[in-house]
């Protein structure tokens, strides 16, 4: 201690603010989210903490990811920051949340000084830690206020699950691994595939009158990530901000950047058949639960297929297995409409698609044994979902 | 570092990029090609600055503006630069790799990708960065730097813009030693030794290598006095001061160069000399032996650095190399 005050002479302070502990720990266990320890930037094993006259800002990112949490001078009336001279310090992650977590008194000290000495303390314990230097931490983009999408946070996670898990885990062709969006006449249009099927989704969105993105594609990773993070049950709306390498999410008190996948988005409109052949309209719930029951033998084969053939007024739904033996099950149908059809699909890539519509009824749209099928919602045009038949007949 | 002193050892391939900065005609993909030393990372460092920096003045960048310091420390986020991690890149970097090639940059959509030593990288990984620079996208610059080039894919050759760097000339690594006040007998020693001015330093800074020197201009003159007590000499100081053999390679290395020297005496080429401080000693032995018995003296050094490669006893090698040496025993055995 009386080292670091002999020193202290020589330099000047960089930085000092004190903090309520709780606050600290919620955000720094928010920014760890992001910080990866297998990072090839050495700054980025650091989060940055800014001082800001407003409040304090943590950020944490693995370069594809970045979460900057905010804490603000005072909310509902009850004081968290108090900053005594604003300024910036880069400390290492696991280091700086282990200790904030085990730090013995409600407020927390930190000052740092300009050799980047940073000086912990809380209650009767004290920590001199060695920063970084915070410019050379990367820049993450701005808000601009013109150009911001709004959209509800349960409609964003909703729009998440139900196109994310369609994205390719393959790395063949890289920019299959992320969502596209599409923004244009304040419709947000989502569309992921892996080419084996497709989700899409469109809802509306606040934004400028003439605001035009396209071919954002966000890494479905990122997207999972943004999932965790937002809130269940607030009823607030996010901002989002797109710019030309980086897409940001704007909550309450929290920001979520993920870069966005280079490369051009394949075309996925011409994918999806206009006209059908054959028009099903069944439960949701009831067919999603006849398909896993056949799935149980059908997964033990490699492919997990299983068939479809259509009766009068039911749908027939079986598969087998040489070793195990087989299934039957019959579904009765709401609607039934066109061609007698027989058809093999994945039972994985159905269950996935259904298990993600909220509908009581789907309708399915299929145009041969051999072309892509179509699974809509009865009663909401926004969703889609596609997927390939597997030949089998 | 500038490009201004890097013109100085690399004429040519400063000038390419030189042009192509202030011209604003970047390639995507160069290939930097040439032995350890020449300042192929420096190049490669240098040209991220540029490409980077906010204020240049034409090609220099600043130097000190936030983007340098950044591609100096290994922390600017866009620039991704993966060297080998031991004997080979492995696996992971080749995935973030990969990983890297697809995603947006994350400050802007400028990217630059610098892979060391690109002979190390697995066919897999090679076929992933083609299909990145088979499909430019204007705003990305890929950097290959290689020892071999004859060691890459020929397809990943064909669509990099090739920068060959050529081994620094003895003389200016001289020079450039001189200039930092070190004395010439020592700086054109180490300059003939090797190629890359850092080792070279580390040579010249190094007493031992000063030492290595006086034990054997010694050597050589109990040699040329043909004093029995050669061996006793190799025993009593030569053999524990090259007590490695990395340190005994250069110690055969040293007196590999000496016999080069009398070979310049006897074809008159002065300017070659490298123990020019022992002109004198040189002169006498030159007198003594003819061009072939140097030649022979030589051949026999080259085949000692042979043996002492293939692990045999460092001490053997040495009684081997001065039994030949005294003419007692013929070069076959």
């Amino acid at each position: 201690m009386q080292d670091t005050a002999d020193q202290n002479q020589e330099t000047s302070l960089a930085m000092k603010f004190s903090i309520s502990k709780d606050k600290l720990v919620e955000g720094v266990n928010h920014v760890m989210k992001a910080v990866s320890s297998r990072t090839t930037i050495p700054i980025l094993t650091g989060i940055k903490i800014n001082a800001g006259l407003d409040g304090i800002t943590l950020t944490g990112s693995d370069s594809d990811v970045s979460i900057k949490a905010y804490i603000p001078l005072e909310e509902d009336d009850e004081e968290y920051v108090s900053i005594e001279k604003p300024g910036s310090i880069v400390l290492q992650a696991r280091v700086f949340s282990d200790i904030v977590k085990k730090l013995p008194s409600d407020t927390v000290n930190i000052e740092a000084d300009s050799r980047l000495i940073t000086r912990i303390t809380s209650g009767s314990s004290e920590f001199n830690l060695n920063g970084l230097d915070p410019e050379e931490y990367p820049r993450l983009p701005q808000i601009e206020e013109e150009n911001i999408i709004t959209i509800k946070t349960d409609l964003l996670k909703h729009l998440i699950r139900q196109t994310v898990f369609a994205v390719s885990t393959s790395e063949t062709r890289p920019v299959l691994t992320g969502v596209n969006w599409n923004i244009q006449n304040g419709k947000l249009d989502c569309v992921a595939t892996d080419s084996h099927r497709l989700a899409s989704r469109s809802v509306a969105v606040e934004s400028a009158e003439n605001a035009t993105y396209r071919n954002i594609v966000i890494p479905g990773k990122s997207l999972n990530e943004l999932s965790k993070i937002l809130d269940d049950n607030s009823g607030e709306a996010v901002s989002i901000v797109i710019t030309e390498s980086q897409i940001l999410f704007k909550a309450k008190n929290l920001q979520f950047f993920s870069r966005l996948l280079d490369g051009n988005y394949p075309d996925t409109d011409r994918l999806i058949p206009n006209e059908s052949k054959t028009d099903i309209v069944i439960s949701t719930k009831g067919f999603l639960q006849a398909i896993d029951r056949a799935s149980l033998l059908a997964k033990e084969e490699r492919n997990n297929v299983v068939k479809f053939r259509t009766l009068s007024g039911e749908v027939e739904i079986s598969s087998q297995s040489p070793e195990l033996g087989r299934v039957f099950e019959n579904v009765q149908a709401e609607e039934i409409k066109g061609e007698e059809l027989k058809i093999s699909f994945s039972a994985k890539y159905m269950m996935d698609a259904l298990s993600k519509v909220d509908s009581q009824d789907i309708r399915i749209s299929f145009t041969g044994a051999m072309r892509p099928f179509l699974i809509r919602p009865v009663g909401d045009d926004g969703i889609l979902m596609l997927i390939l038949p597997v030949r089998t007949y | 570092m500038s490009w201004k002193e890097l013109a100085q050892t690399q004429a040519t391939a400063a000038r390419i990029l030189t042009n192509a900065l202030t011209q604003g005609q970047l390639a995507h993909a160069y290939l930097i090609e040439g032995q350890k030393g020449t300042g192929k990372r420096k190049a490669a460092k240098l040209l991220s600055q540029s490409f980077f920096c906010q204020n240049k003045e034409g090609a220099e960048p600043c130097g000190h503006c936030r983007d340098c310091r950044r591609v100096n420390s290994g922390n600017h986020p866009d620039v991704v630069w993966v060297k080998p991690d031991g004997q080979s890149i492995k696996k992971e970097q080749v995935s973030n790799l990969i990983k890297e090639f697809s995603y947006r940059g994350v400050e802007s959509r400028r990217k630059i990708f610098i892979i060391e030593q690109a002979d190390h990288m697995t066919i897999q990984a090679a076929n992933s960065l083609l299909k990145f620079i088979e499909e430019p996208n204007g705003e990305t610059i890929a950097v290959l730097m290689t020892e071999q080039m004859q060691q890459l894919l020929d397809t990943i050759i064909s669509r990099c813009q090739i920068l060959t760097f050529r081994p620094l000339s003895r003389q200016q690594m001289e020079e450039q030693l001189v200039a930092k006040e070190l004395p010439r007998p020592l700086a054109r020693l180490s300059a003939a030794l090797t190629n890359d001015i850092e080792d070279a330093l580390e040579y010249c800074s190094n007493e031992w290598f000063a030492e290595a020197r006086q034990k054997v201009i010694q050597f050589m003159e109990e040699l040329i006095n043909q004093s029995q007590s050669v061996l006793l000499k190799i025993y009593g100081s030569f053999s524990p001061h090259f007590d490695d053999q990395s340190k005994m390679d250069i110690g055969l290395d040293l007196i590999l160069l000496w016999y080069k020297d009398l070979m310049s005496l006897h074809l008159e080429r002065m300017d070659d000399i490298i123990y020019i401080d022992q002109l004198d000693l040189l002169n006498r032995q030159a007198l003594k032996s003819s061009l072939q018995q140097v030649t022979d003296d030589m051949s026999s050094v080259l085949s000692a650095k042979k043996r002492l490669s293939a692990h045999v006893n460092q001490q053997s090698v040495m009684e081997q190399l001065v039994l030949m040496l005294q003419g007692g025993v013929s070069n076959e055995l």
